[in-house]
């Protein structure tokens, strides 16, 4: 589904991603880990084009998308964001931010975006807030609310950018049973993540990143116990 | 003290036509100088050179010399040079509306630049197209923040209107000279449209007040 290849990534002459190989598949939870500053949050918004590669090529089921940057748009819809500090529309209620995009950028009816946004609020656990403004829902709430915003636009393709890390901790579960909800309907998930429980549960493979290096990509279970890398022993020694 | 405002009741009618006069043309020169104001700072912050580049000159030549100047020059000139012979209402809302476009440009831009760069990404993220995110996002979050400058920008043009008296368009301040001029007492007259003035701004006030709660709904 998604090809990585040779992808490289320099802010100015900062080289945050060094030559990225990579492929993911179909159905596929992949849990990107390492240290912070090693790039792995450079690497997801490179796949929706975020942040525009300094070189390298990505293809999406067989489009390049350094080379369609017309069709970026239609692009982007078919891939779901979830950012470290929700970003959910502060001015819409609940409702409106689930309806807006599918409205503005897909077209979709008015009445069958409101039934799409009931439908999701309520797999989310948030039915009873959709007449809210985001300001007035929890981290993680708002970090639930911004799941169902992005499955709204039906993507083939999730990425998380570090969803829990900004939230109290006793918020974080709430989250990330979403999350596992989510992976267990099939979902194609990439999630940057500290999580390491969630990435050992849930993920089906594992991205070690270090200084912009792939340093390593396994199963989690092996991954975790038997890092084969120096770098991957030392960053695992100070978390676990 | 020489004071006696029982002279200026024949005159209080006359003077009052002239909020409705100053009202018309300081009502069409907001809504000139709000939609120029939008649009060049759009330009300023996109990524067309050009454009960028015309916006500033643009706000440098009309913040960098008098209104005063910049009405006269319209007035004067535009019939000189194309035989047009434009009317001082339409002049007015000409100097006034292109003269606060480029204050309202930067006020707008700021707004847009304090805003959240994480909205723009999460609706660039959702595929919302440019222009959309911009009207539906990006802008009402702007101007929340921009509204107290804005209406200090709408206080000032209003008030600054009595500039247009200097091309014999009758406005408030105009009719007080006028009435001045027929009672051979001026001080009576300037403090009764002084009072309007500030009965205007008041109001202004008030509305920008109540706009703002209603923005603040959602917080």
């Amino acid at each position: 589904m998604i090809d990585v290849r040779a992808l490289s990534k320099k802010f100015g002459d900062n080289l945050v991603l060094s030559d990225i190989t990579t492929s993911i598949q179909k159905g596929e939870v992949v849990a990107i880990i390492g240290p912070s500053g090693s790039g792995k949050s450079t690497f997801l918004r490179c796949l929706n084009l975020l942040e525009t590669p300094s070189s390298g090529s990505i293809e999406i089921n067989g489009k390049n998308l350094t080379a369609s940057k017309k069709e970026i748009h239609k692009i982007r819809q078919q891939i779901g964001m979830v950012f470290q500090h929700f970003h959910l529309f502060p001015h819409m209620t609940v409702r409106e931010n689930l309806m807006y995009a599918p409205m503005k950028a897909k077209g979709v009816k008015k009445y069958d975006a409101e039934e799409k946004a009931r439908q999701l609020l309520e797999r989310v656990g948030l039915a009873q807030k959709a007449d809210a403004y985001p300001n007035s829902l929890s981290g993680g709430q708002k970090q639930r609310v911004a799941i169902a915003r992005a499955l709204a636009m039906e993507p083939e393709l999730m990425l998380f950018d570090e969803p829990t890390s900004a939230l109290d901790p006793e918020m974080v579960k709430e989250v990330l049973e979403v999350m596992k909800d989510l992976a267990r309907s099939g979902m194609t998930m990439v999630v940057v993540t500290h999580e390491m429980g969630f990435a050992r549960e849930v993920a089906d493979r594992v991205l070690f990143l270090d200084h912009g290096v792939l340093v390593e990509e396994g199963e989690p279970e092996s991954f975790f116990k038997h890092p084969t890398s120096e770098r991957a022993r030392d960053f695992l020694d100070k978390v676990l | 003290m020489n004071l006696d405002f029982s002279q200026i009741v024949p005159y209080i009618p006359f003077m009052l036509e002239g909020i409705w006069v100053t009202l018309k043309f300081v009502f069409f020169a907001i809504i000139l100088g709000s939609i120029l104001g939008t649009v060049l700072a759009l330009f300023k912050i996109g990524s067309a050179k050009p454009l960028r580049w015309f916006a500033d000159a643009y706000t440098s030549i009309f913040r960098g010399t008098p209104l005063i100047l910049q009405l006269m020059i319209i007035y004067y000139s535009i019939p000189q040079l194309t035989g047009y012979d434009i009317s001082p209402f339409l002049s007015a809302i000409l100097a006034f509306g292109l003269n606060s476009s480029a204050y309202i440009s930067e006020i707008i831009r700021a707004g847009i630049q304090a805003v959240d760069k994480g909205q723009l990404e999460a609706a660039q993220a959702l595929g919302v197209p440019y222009g959309a995110m911009m009207k539906d996002i990006i802008l009402p979050q702007a101007l929340k923040n921009i509204l107290p400058a804005l209406m200090n920008e709408f206080i000032t043009l209003t008030k600054e209107s009595a500039i247009v008296s200097t091309i014999g368009y009758l406005d408030l301040m105009r009719r007080a000279q006028v009435v001045g001029a027929d009672l051979f007492r001026n001080f009576e007259p300037l403090l009764f449209v002084g009072l309007i003035y500030w009965c205007l701004v008041m109001g202004l006030t008030v509305v920008g007040r109540m706009v703002e709660r209603r923005l603040k709904l959602s917080d």
